[in-house]
């Protein structure tokens, strides 16, 4: 499956080419607009895809194995927290699906650590690891095992 | 300078309808230039089959009027305003060029078929907007080759790599920066120094290879891209909408996240 | 973008990787290390970068201790159980009993839970698993690493990591280079946490064409993990135990969901539950393993493997009967929306209705990974309270090597971690390696610019290498004197599919296939030496092909080693058809020396700190 850039969509913004996590969206020299210059290592993560402010990318499934005719678009909407896709089969069929993709504002329950309250040398020496034990919602401390139930090499 | 018509001093040693003439040479290329492209390309060939493709999925009919206002406002709007780019620099800079460069040609016209001839004097709108235009043309232009271009902004070119995606605006800017250095110069009645005369040739061959590169360059795009809002508005009206799915029916509460930054991150 | 200018960077922590381990330890060392310098280096873009950059539908590592329905211990049966005994049982227990805090710092951060809405729990989707509508996952975890860091790096490919000069075995940092402004950057660090990605694409994948890109792993793990440490002679464990998926046929798109929370269930093409039919022949090779409930992901693929190669193909998922509820049709193809979007797009483009028509299944190619069910990786210390003397050297998820930790799939013999567990793993690291810092454990780390110059002079070569050979012939890509990143990871592809257990062979191996296969290996990387790159994303490839290159000498090293077939559709010693546990019950540990490229293997004992337990009722 490789990702395609529609002519009459796509401004040059560069979203695509920030975006790309196997760095294959790029800008052709002759129209200076993006093209996926290696659908060969294209994953088809639709990053690209959602990132483009536009909806000028659009994904047709590798030419391996993929008959032509299909459709698989995507509306992420982050302002509403929602994402919309649009699949259309070959024979016409379609189907949407709309699901959240985050529960809060984005980054505002995210703590800053720096401004967090700061460890003390007990839990320093610890295992407890940040937010813990609390954070663990259990009664009682981090579990562990004793090492004298420790057995080497034997096996069950 | 700035309200003095420049090619009405041109115009007291060439005549004035060897200047009209080059203005419809150049016409005539962006028509020749376009036409060849399209027919070469056959891109009106591929947006109305598009067009018919996409009507079996619309999912209402639009009436005539419908469809009217739809692309009045997509006229007004999307095209006038370079809607696509959405908010930040690059819609300043591409509005600020867009209509530079209508308010230069417009006057260019003007003054050259209107206010040639000895006896008449030009008002001080024409050339006001003649020099305006050619600096808004400057203004969003460079800072759009030196700082917004994507390639350099997202992939870290340098700005003075060139690419033949630049030649349109490489060219439109020589127009307006020979343009005002050839008012400027002539302005000052230098009388065959060797610098009076280089900034009109300069200002020619700009002339020339901006409207001669019409079938190379990104110049007819100004009439694709117009067409496309149009019909990306009529798509989204009749519900067809590229196969998109519908915007979601949620309130605007969670804020921006990837998107709040700018495609540079590295 | 043709300037190879060197920037320096002085730090106490370097996060070598942006993923989910990447960004967990990158948060977390902020807590521990408040006046600390950290910084998190990452090849592509943190916002979407590593294996989550789709989303994920399921979080496949939660306990839910807080309404008793797992125990660490619980976790570490399981494991230990799938990967037929081999795991770290230490590093297991210690990630299963922190991963609900890392989870539950996910639902305050906003990432959608899916609910039971009788009970309020999060939904499990099976014992370990649950739901989430998870697209932006990545997103919100970066930015939690984001608010930590004092800088991330976007485009820049760590190539090497550098050694202490003053003390022996001991890190000094790393270097790479930016893929935009094509500079150079040296990193000195007093600790360095490799989170990079594991290996796919080292072995040749089913579809060639473009269909190379749809890896069931993703095609930017190239190994980094593992290259990063063996180069720099750190030991490396488990790495023959590569794993096979037994996944949707094309897309390799996800099956959990479908069995856990759908019940689906597969059949041959003959409509018969095949998996019966091979019990014997699994219990002649396994013995009782064959008996253990869940039955090891190895021996479900055996079996597959086996009903394919008896003619007993296509194999089908039967969905036909679970998809008639909407709201499971909506689970199923909104289970590829949030993590395998190519799924979707090619049961669109086959008309593929599972409501109509059972899906085909396959197996895939192998991979090498740390996070799964299956855990390759490099030999970490284990933490103080859980760890034998063999498995502790004073700091939690520290390699053989001072100052050097890892997490996610990194790190070996920690099995089914998944993402929330390598966010937990990496921020286990990063507690120890603040600790480390604290403990004045790297001071005085000297790294000369004559090291950081002789690997800048490396990285860069296949750019020269590639422009003075242009000069040979006309143009094209054939060149006697140079090869392209493509050509040359095709053919190591090739190398591992035929000799080293690909598909080519049904996953079968022995000793003189995988001697050969040492034999091209070693060849591909003089060859190496003569890789061109166009421009700075061919460099970017080339990198990863050396990376990918590293990562398979020793993979096939630790194959050669182990004289058993432990894991069975995984992949099968011809020469040794058996499980062996009366010689090979035991952990496999390789050392590359840095000097001489030679590797040596030893066997390491396995500790069970876990005993074998009843089966607890989940309350």
């Amino acid at each position: 499956m490789s990702t395609f850039v529609y002519m009459t969509r796509c401004d040059g913004c560069g979203h695509c080419v920030d975006i790309c996590p196997s760095d294959i969206m790029h800008i052709d020299e002759n129209i200076r607009r993006a093209v996926n210059i290696e659908p060969n290592f294209c994953w088809e993560c639709y990053s690209c895809v959602k990132a483009c402010p536009n909806h000028a990318i659009d994904v047709r499934g590798y030419a391996d194995f993929a008959p032509m005719g299909h459709s698989v678009r995507v509306r992420r909407e982050e302002e509403k927290g929602t994402i919309s896709w649009k699949i259309k089969f070959r024979n016409g069929t379609t189907k949407d699906f709309v699901s959240p993709i985050t529960t809060k504002p984005w980054g505002e329950f995210i703590p800053k650590l720096a401004e967090a309250d700061k460890p003390n040398q007990e839990e320093i020496n610890s295992q407890r690891l940040y937010t813990e034990p609390e954070g663990l919602n259990i009664d009682g401390e981090l579990p562990a095992v004793p090492k004298d139930s420790f057995k080497k090499g034997v096996y069950y | 300078m700035m309200s003095t018509n420049p090619f009405s001093a041109l115009a007291e040693n060439i005549p004035s309808v060897f200047i009209q003439g080059f203005v419809l040479f150049m016409l005539l290329l962006i028509f020749f230039g376009t036409v060849i492209q399209m027919i070469h390309h056959k891109n009106l060939t591929y947006f109305f089959r598009n067009a018919k493709k996409a009507k079996l999925s619309a999912e209402k009919k639009l009436g005539a009027g419908e469809r009217a206002a739809i692309i009045a406002k997509t006229v007004v709007h999307d095209i006038a305003t370079t809607a696509e780019l959405g908010a930040g620099k690059r819609r300043v800079a591409h509005v600020l060029g867009m209509w530079g460069t209508i308010l230069f040609w417009i006057a260019s016209v003007v003054m050259i078929f209107c206010y040639t001839s000895i006896d008449v004097e030009t008002p001080t709108l024409w050339p006001m907007m003649w020099h305006i235009g050619a600096i808004m043309t400057c203004i969003g232009g460079y800072w759009f080759w030196l700082f917004l271009r994507v390639d350099v902004l997202a992939e870290a070119h340098p700005w003075y790599r060139i690419i033949k995606a630049d030649l349109f605006v490489l060219t439109l800017l020589a127009c307006a920066t020979t343009g005002l250095a050839w008012s400027y110069t002539q302005s000052l009645n230098l009388e065959n120094r060797w610098d009076d005369k280089v900034f009109l040739i300069l200002y020619i061959i700009s002339n020339l290879a901006l409207f001669g590169g019409v079938y190379w360059s990104k110049f007819a795009h100004m009439f694709y891209k117009p067409g496309a809002a149009i019909q990306k508005n009529l798509a989204e009206a009749d519900g067809s909408r590229d196969n998109l799915p519908p915007l979601a029916e949620a309130p605007k509460q969670f804020g921006l996240g990837i998107k709040r930054e700018q495609p540079k991150h590295y | 973008m043709a300037s190879h200018k060197t920037h320096y960077e002085d730090c106490d922590v370097l996060v070598v990787g942006g993923g989910m381990a990447g960004t967990g330890a990158t948060f977390e060392a902020r807590h521990w290390g408040r006046d600390l310098k950290i910084i998190c280096v990452e090849k592509a873009n943190i916002d979407r970068s590593g294996a989550v950059a789709q989303g994920l539908y399921a979080i496949n590592c939660y306990m839910g201790m807080q309404w008793g329905e797992n125990q660490p211990e619980d976790h570490v049966r399981y494991a230990r159980n799938d990967l037929m005994g081999m795991v770290r049982e230490d590093l297991g227990y210690d990630m299963a009993r922190h991963v609900d805090s890392t989870v539950h710092m996910f639902d305050e951060w906003g990432l959608p839970m899916m609910k039971n809405e009788k009970t309020g729990r999060y939904l499990r989707e099976g014992k370990w698993q649950i739901m989430i509508h998870g697209e932006s996952y990545k997103p919100i975890v970066a930015e939690a690493a984001k608010k930590s860091a004092d800088k991330i790096y976007n485009r820049i490919m760590i190539t090497h990591l550098l050694m202490d000069e003053e003390k022996e075995n001991r890190i000094g940092g790393a270097v790479g280079f930016n893929m935009r402004t094509g500079h150079f950057h040296v990193f000195r660090a007093k600790t360095v946490i490799v989170a990079a990605g594991g290996a796919s694409h080292i072995f040749k994948p089913r579809a060639v064409g473009e269909g190379m890109g749809r890896t069931w792993y993703a095609p930017w793990s190239n190994g980094s993990a593992y290259a990063l440490p063996i180069a720099v002679g750190a030991k490396m464990t488990q790495m023959e135990n590569r794993i096979v998926l037994c996944r949707f046929k094309d897309g390799y798109g996800p099956v959990g969901a479908y069995f856990l929370h759908l019940k689906t269930y597969t059949q041959n093409a003959n409509g018969e539950n095949y998996e019966k039919k091979w019990y014997d022949q699994t219990k002649e090779l396994v013995g009782e393993y064959i008996d253990h409930h869940p039955t090891p992901t190895c021996l479900r693929n055996h079996a597959f493997i086996q009903e394919t190669m008896a003619g007993g193909g296509p194999i089908h998922m039967v969905t036909t009967e679970a998809f008639q509820d909407p709201h499971l049709e909506t689970v199923g193809w909104e289970n590829f929306l949030g993590m395998t979007v190519g799924q979707a797009v090619v049961w669109a483009s086959q008309n593929i209705d599972p409501k109509y028509t059972n899906p085909e299944l396959t197996t895939s190619e192998p991979y090498v990974m740390g996070s799964h069910a299956t855990c390759s990786g490099a030999w970490v210390s284990g933490p103080e309270d859980l760890s034998p003397p063999e498995y502790f050297w004073g700091y939690n998820r520290m390699l053989t090597v001072d100052g050097l930790f890892g997490a996610g799939d990194t790190v070996g013999g920690s099995a089914h971690k998944f993402s929330s567990g390598s966010f937990t793993e990496g921020r286990l690291a990063a507690k120890a390696a603040v600790k480390y810092i604290q403990d004045q454990k790297a001071e005085g780390i000297k790294v000369t610019d004559k090291q950081c110059n002789n690997f800048k002079e490396a990285v860069y070569k296949p750019l020269e290498t590639y422009t003075v050979a242009q000069n040979e012939i006309t143009g094209g890509t054939v060149s006697p004197s140079y090869i392209s990143p493509i050509q040359g990871l095709q053919r190591l592809q090739r190398i591992m599919d035929e000799y080293v257990g690909g598909i080519a062979t049904n996953y079968m191996t022995n000793a003189n296939m995988l001697k050969r296969g040492l034999e091209l290996l070693a060849w591909l990387e003089e060859d190496l030496e003569k890789v061109g790159a166009e421009d700075l994303h061919q460099l970017m490839r080339a990198w990863e092909l050396k990376h990918r290159a590293l990562t398979s000498q020793c993979v096939t090293e630790h194959t050669m080693f182990r004289e058993e077939t432990r894991w069975p559709g995984y992949y099968y010693r011809g020469d040794h058809m058996k499980l062996d546990d009366d010689n090979w019950h035991c952990l496999t540990v390789s050392r590359r020396d840095p000097k001489t490229g030679k590797f040596s293997l030893e066997k390491v004992p396995v500790y069970h700190i876990v005993d074998e337990n009843e089966k607890k009722k989940a309350s």
